[in-house]
């Protein structure tokens, strides 16, 4: 009966510190360097932005629940039977079309769901869907230029200081197999971690490399005009090998009604809602 | 007039160091047009009209914007297609979102290189499960197909060279070098020689220092070789190579 008890107690206190306000981290007005040297797409410029609040870790299933409970919002993975996910022995840059996927079971029921991860990131969401929640939340996405502020941190290059294509595993859960034929747990995760888990970057936030992949609103243009999503940082599926986007340069681009099980997103608040 | 003309290239020194620091810089333009060529998709003709139609009639997922991501033909107009107006469709309508790092960031030097793989083929999608069965169910059809195809409109386009690949074309060697040397315009085509060599494991191109680079432990999809003669040379060499120990006898 103790054991019960004390089971109850500490599943509770697990899921109070997930339900919990995100923490939030400012980032001053001021001028900021952006981009690389040698990048043709994101080269290296300054660029003056206003003050932000940025969400110190990815938006979790445990706040995404709130926000279907309090509205019964239905993702478009739900109405449209078309998320995609993963499972090892897939080629590189394959996924599997599931129509039981979404955000509770983001790799298909098959694959399980997201009990006992509700400190994970939500993935088996569009940018649609993110779109959706930010407007409920009072929040917005970051802008391409506002996400790799912060996730520099003040670093010139194309990690956060501290941070080496050798060390990245320390503060980035990625994909460390030579390939996706087989599963890779070395950091202890095939998909998604919890958020927080891994090291953080010099002003706070977590996962900003790996994990998932975070939506940015703004375009570029290789768009071409057309309403393309963007997200950054790689994701659990990225390898050095395939996909080595979890750093501060590259950018993504996918549809805007897609779901993956690698996309997800950090919200921002405008420092004068704050 | 000389106080005029100071104050005249301070604001234009400012407000170009402005507008350099508000936008994505562009590439250089021999790099963007060979990006263009490299991510230009050739249609087929077979039975286009038809296909065209039936991508058109395609009831759109209810939505409130009207624009609801990619929409897939039923399973019955599907199979009602032929085999020929499925090779259109799936050319020309690739049915699943691809993943948002699916793409290839272009490089400066792009004109000036050969490519480890095929660049994705844009507008962030990628062939269905159906569409890759029916393309590797078909790939002798698929193959003459392309062929005639390439052979009346002088190109291949990338959805071509992607199927090649997907489908194991090896066959198509010897006309896929007869292709490049043509104009040598193309070197996306010695990346599909370098491919299908990669998938058919041939041993030569396996030890090779290329192989090394473009795909070992280090290679990764925007990994490219110097395109140069000796470059070019040494992969067509050991692509017939290839298809000789491939052939039956």
């Amino acid at each position: 009966m103790k054991t019960i008890a004390t089971l109850l107690l500490l599943i509770y206190c697990y899921t109070g510190v997930y339900s919990q306000e995100q923490s939030f981290i400012k980032i001053p007005a001021g001028s900021y360097e952006v981009g690389l040297k040698g990048s043709v797409e994101n080269p290296r410029r300054r660029i003056t932005i206003k003050a932000f609040s940025i969400a110190a870790t990815e938006l979790t299933n445990a706040e995404f629940e709130r926000f279907i409970l309090a509205t019964g919002y239905q993702t478009e993975a739900e109405r449209f039977k078309d998320a995609l996910v993963f499972e090892p022995g897939l080629e590189e840059f394959r996924w599997l079309d599931d129509s039981t996927a979404y955000w509770r079971y983001p790799n298909g029921v098959a694959r399980g769901g997201i009990t006992g991860k509700m400190n994970h990131p939500v993935t088996g969401i569009s940018f649609t869907d993110a779109l959706v929640y930010c407007k409920w939340a009072g929040v917005r996405l970051p802008t391409l230029e506002e996400w790799e502020i912060a996730a520099r941190a003040g670093s010139a290059t194309k990690y956060f200081k501290g941070v080496t294509a050798e060390s990245i595993s320390r503060y980035a859960n990625i994909w460390q197999g030579r390939d996706h034929l087989q599963a890779d747990s070395t950091d202890g995760f095939m998909y998604t971690a919890p958020v927080a888990r891994f090291q953080p970057n010099p002003w706070g936030l977590y996962d900003v490399f790996g994990n998932v992949f975070e939506f940015c609103s703004g375009s570029l243009p290789r768009d071409k005009g057309r309403r393309v999503a963007h997200a950054r940082g790689g994701s659990w599926w990225c390898s050095k090998n395939a996909c080595n986007f979890y750093n501060a340069v590259d950018i993504g681009s996918v549809n805007p009604h897609a779901s993956f099980s690698n996309l997800g997103f950090r919200v921002v608040k405008d420092a004068e809602g704050l | 007039m000389k106080q005029s003309l100071l104050l005249l290239l301070f604001y234009t020194c400012l407000f170009g160091a402005q507008a350099q620091d508000a936008a994505y810089q562009q590439p250089p333009k021999a790099a963007m047009a060979y990006r263009e060529f490299r991510q230009k998709t050739t249609v087929p003709p077979y039975g286009l009209d038809n296909v065209k139609k039936q991508i058109a009639a395609i009831k759109d997922k209810p939505g409130e914007s009207g624009d609801e991501g990619i929409s897939a033909l039923t399973d019955t107009v599907y199979q009602s297609l032929s085999l020929r107006e499925k090779f259109t469709y799936a050319m020309i309508h690739p049915e699943m979102y691809a993943q948002n790092c699916d793409i290839n960031m272009i490089h400066a030097n792009e004109h000036k290189e050969i490519f480890g793989y095929l660049v994705s083929e844009g507008d962030e999608e990628t062939w269905s499960s159906r569409q890759l069965d029916f393309l590797r169910s078909n790939r002798d059809s698929v193959m003459a197909l392309i062929r005639e195809s390439a052979n009346r409109s002088r190109r291949m386009g990338v959805n071509y060279k992607n199927a090649l690949v997907e489908i194991d074309g090896w066959e198509m060697i010897p006309y896929l070098i007869d292709f490049y040397t043509a104009d040598k315009k193309d070197k996306d085509l010695l990346t599909v020689l370098m491919l299908l060599m990669k998938r058919g494991t041939f041993m030569p191109f396996i030890r090779s220092a290329s192989h090394k680079r473009l795909y070992g432990i280090d290679g990764n999809h925007e990994t490219a070789l110097e395109y140069n003669s000796a470059n070019e040379a040494l992969i067509i060499a050991r692509a017939r190579a290839y298809y000789k120990e491939r052939k039956p006898a």
